[in-house]
């Protein structure tokens, strides 16, 4: 059965999608109307300047049949004006005085023409323009996909807020009632912890059938219990395994999703920036720099990054020692202050502090929301919950950009930067009224560097850190967001067209983390999933020695996305379950040494990418990273012997776990 | 309950909404600036064009300044193109000197909407200077106009019919749970799995209540059936 919360999410996905066809449907109409002509208007221009250049050799007294270099001219013009089929000279007979391009054209090919007159204004010849219409489609084509990448982004944004919305309290009656009717419908007769529910007009009455029968095997239980009937015992237990009777289901575990609003806003807070950061900074560099105008662009991004890499480690233990409601809620204040800064100030060096103060809030309030979900979930849930969680970042990071620009187009940056300000505020407000409120962990403020290394200890922690973590995002970064854009440009292709190469990769991990996490868990197989990913990611990779054609690019994101979506999430919950490991059981300081290992992989990539690209080559640089990749995956599968190392725990954790509940 | 179901429903529509209107929006958007690149690509034509007459000249050792050519040339450039503004040929420091607008020589460029520029080098890749060619916004309100009409036109039905669509689901859905609640209260309308645990279990309580032991085996058919 589909409740009404799922099945009116499908429901907007698929009206939205229709919704969203029909606007492209508009958009493409109204770029005919408008774009075409528009392009169709170069020609003509490209028409006139050329008419004129010949008007002035002519009017200098070189006879039209004697003047050199029209051709070669003519070319430059095509080889610069893609939609240029073919130009032409021709008398006022029809004569072909000079022609570059195509020798034939398709019958309907659009032609421009433009007059060479003599200074009496007597025509002298015609320069004929020919349009290739394949390449206007194209170009009309490429703003197509770009506004189905805008109807993508609504979509997402649509699903976000449906799951917002779905994640208040507000709602929770509708859960129960329906978490009721599901158990029924797969034929459980167990009974359900929600007692507020339990008095609601539509829940009471299936609550009290339920007790009914719940009651007649309680009594009957004591009876055989009583009377010492191991048969009659044996045969209890199997009926109450198959149906759930005698034991009360806990309801659902909504730790990923209480906190994914809040995560969502206010990752998407930073996301907005990404498109118009460069631009602003370059308006904010002072006149006289020790150091390249490059270099100073670059730099608030790597004080961004290494802000949040190295404030991993020390947030993930002051998150749990001051509550992850409390540290979220501080992390989103300070990275609000930090924007706020960044919209006013016009100052590069107090700009860069702003940065750093974002990242603080940024680290902050990652750890404390990667700290809620394993916090509150059951070690069967936590690659599920993990994968929420994974999901709402690259959401954020699919919707951001896009909004961002085009608030920087309208207001500027400095106002997307109070734009974002005001995201993170609004998801401090979020975080305030979803988030549990949690004591704070005295025991986690233990966690030090002996507790880190013995962590370390841990069966295949290391491997995994350095084998999988580390190399994942490594190869991200440098074949993803270095190797393959630097390359296609070298090619000659537009930013545009990159761009929306380099969307499959999260497109693909929106759509598959969860679908893997859920598979991950029913098979209990993380480190198989994990290795798969490093394997799939890693070989693809390696496909680019084949060559770079926009397709075979296109199968490489497509297998880094799959890869990197299957591990992702059960990698997190392998490196959770780890922290059983840390004296007193505490998941902070593993996690922060996680991600502090995973970020580098971030910061390495690029300089590493850019050091072998210049060394080896764009196949063997990718070559060398995708045997890395394998290399280490292998070398994970390799430290254990095992299907999983932390197998889960779920049969035999049954106890209740009510959110806001530390598990 | 109901009532927290019909304000969920009417929330799910105004997503839906505006999430159309999101899409409409930001689609206009990416339109509007695919339109500003092609008006702005034949502009740069003739920028490109005269930058590179002037990197000519320079190249042969003719100060910038001292290409008064350039002067006739941007007139003349100006002059095809009903379109253009004017156009500019600056120093490095920004100052106008050769102009198809001639009242304009000898002062500072200043802000430069609408319009598109090219650097001119020297041989060294260093800027010498600049042209900038100012064309008439009218061209691109215009099309800017057209693509908002057309767009609305039909996104606003297209927003309403999203959001009635969402409702009239959403109430086909909200009946489908009412119904399916009804049915869970009454255990002879449980569904055929539920029903199916509850015989099993009906079973295996009369068994033991008989004080016979229960045939599993048969606890299993049973449940089968």
């Amino acid at each position: 059965m589909i409740g009404l919360r799922a099945g009116i999410s499908l429901a907007i996905a698929v009206i939205l999608c229709a919704a969203l066809a029909v606007i492209g449907w508009a958009a493409g109409r109204a770029a005919e109307r408008t774009i075409v002509p528009a392009i169709s208007a170069k020609a003509e221009s490209v028409g006139r300047s050329a008419a004129a250049l010949v008007e002035n050799a002519v009017q200098a007294g070189i006879p039209l049949d004697q003047l050199v270099g029209v051709r070669d001219y003519f070319d430059d013009l095509r080889a610069a004006n893609a939609e240029l089929a073919q130009i032409r000279m021709l008398t006022t007979f029809g004569a072909v005085l000079t022609q570059s391009g195509a020798a034939s054209l398709p019958p309907d090919t659009p032609i421009v023409y433009s007059s060479v007159a003599a200074r009496s204004g007597a025509p002298l010849a015609t320069i004929a323009i020919a349009i290739d219409t394949s390449v206007i489609s194209a170009q009309v084509s490429a703003v197509l996909v770009d506004v189905a990448f805008i109807g993508i982004v609504s979509l997402l944004v649509a699903l976000e807020l449906v799951a917002l919305v779905v994640g208040t309290s507000g709602v929770e009656a509708l859960a129960a009632l329906e978490a009721r009717i599901r158990a029924l419908a797969s034929g459980r007769l167990s009974q359900h912890a929600s007692e507020d529910a339990a008095k609601l007009p539509l829940i009471a009455p299936i609550d009290a059938r339920v007790e009914q029968v719940n009651a007649v095997h309680r009594q009957v239980r004591a009876t055989a219990e009583e009377s010492g009937d191991a048969h009659a015992l044996a045969a209890l237990a199997e009926v109450e395994t198959r149906t759930g009777l005698g034991s009360v289901h806990p309801g659902e575990n909504h730790a990923a999703t209480i906190v994914r609003p809040a995560l969502f806003l206010f990752m998407v807070a930073e996301e907005l920036t990404r498109p118009f950061l460069p631009r602003l900074v370059q308006g904010l560099v002072p006149p006289k720099l020790p150091f390249s105008l490059d270099f100073a662009m670059s730099l608030p991004i790597v004080v961004f990054m290494a802000g949040v890499a190295l404030c991993q480690l020390p947030f993930a233990v002051a998150s749990e020692r001051l509550g992850r409601r409390s540290s979220f809620m501080l992390g989103a204040l300070i990275a609000a202050l930090g924007y706020c800064a960044s919209g006013l100030t016009g100052d590069y060096w107090l700009f860069l502090g702003t940065r750093l103060l974002s990242a603080i809030g940024y680290a902050l309030v990652f750890v404390s929301a990667q700290g809620h979900v394993i916090d509150h979930s059951r070690p069967s849930e936590r690659t599920a919950g993990l994968a929420v969680f994974v999901k709402a970042i690259m959401v954020a990071g699919l919707c951001g950009p896009p909004i961002g620009g085009v608030i920087a187009d309208r207001l500027g940056g400095q106002a997307a930067f109070l734009v974002s300000s005001g995201l993170a505020v609004i998801a401090l407000v979020v975080a305030f009224f979803s988030l549990p409120r949690s004591a704070p962990r005295r025991s986690g403020a233990g966690v030090g560097l002996s507790e880190l290394a013995a962590a370390l200890k841990a069966p295949r922690l290391t491997a995994l850190l350095f084998g999988c973590a580390l190399p994942a995002k490594f190869l991200l970064v440098a074949v993803c967001f270095y190797l393959v854009p630097v390359e296609l440009q070298r090619e000659g292709y537009s930013a545009a067209a990159i761009g929306r190469l380099q969307m499959i990769y999260p497109i693909l991990m929106v759509v598959a983390v969860p679908v893997f996490a859920a598979l991950a868990e029913r098979m209990n197989a993380r480190s198989g999933f994990v290795i798969a990913g490093g394997l799939i990611a890693g070989g693809g990779a390696l496909l680019l020695t084949l060559g770079t054609s926009p397709a075979l690019i296109a199968l490489v994101l497509a297998l880094l996305g799959i890869g990197q979506s299957m591990s992702i999430a059960p990698q997190s919950a392998l490196v959770a379950d780890s922290a059983r490991h840390v004296p007193g059981g505490s998941s902070a300081g593993v996690l922060g040494l996680f991600r502090l290992i995973e970020r580098s992989g971030n910061a390495a990539g690029p300089a590493a990418a850019g050091l072998l690209l210049a060394a080896i080559g764009f196949a063997a640089a990718t070559a060398s990273i995708g045997i890395m990749v394998v290399a280490g995956a292998l070398a994970f599968a390799l430290s254990g012997r095992h299907a999983s190392a932390t197998p889960t725990e779920a049969v035999n954790r049954p106890e209740v776990s009510p959110e806001g509940t530390p598990l | 309950m109901i009532r927290t179901t019909l304000g969920l429903i009417a929330l799910f529509a105004m997503i839906a909404a505006a999430c159309v209107a999101f899409g409409a929006y930001f689609s206009y958007v990416t339109l509007q600036n695919a339109h500003r690149s092609a008006i702005e690509a034949r502009f740069s034509i003739t920028a490109e064009r005269i930058a590179t007459t002037a990197q000519f000249a320079a190249s042969l050792g003719i100060a910038l300044p001292a290409q008064t050519t350039l002067s006739e040339l941007v007139a003349r450039e100006a002059r095809l193109d009903p379109a253009v503004d004017s156009i500019d040929v600056l120093d490095d420091r920004g100052t106008v000197l050769f102009s198809s607008a001639s009242a304009r020589v000898g002062a500072p460029a200043g802000p430069l909407p609408h319009a598109v520029g090219r650097r001119i080098e020297n041989d060294l890749a260093a800027a010498i200077g600049r042209v900038v060619v100012r064309y008439d916004p009218a061209s691109m309100d215009a099309g800017a106009r057209a693509l908002a009409d057309d767009l609305r036109t039909i996104a606003i039905p297209t927003l309403i019919g999203a959001a009635l669509a969402t409702i009239a689901i959403g109430i086909l859905l909200a009946a489908d749970l009412k119904r399916a609640a009804r049915r869970a209260a009454e255990p002879e309308k449980w569904p055929p799995a539920a029903r199916t645990a509850l015989a099993a279990a009906q079973s295996v309580h009369a068994s033991v209540t008989r004080g016979g032991a229960p045939d599993p085996a048969a606890t299993t058919e049973t449940a089968r059936s």
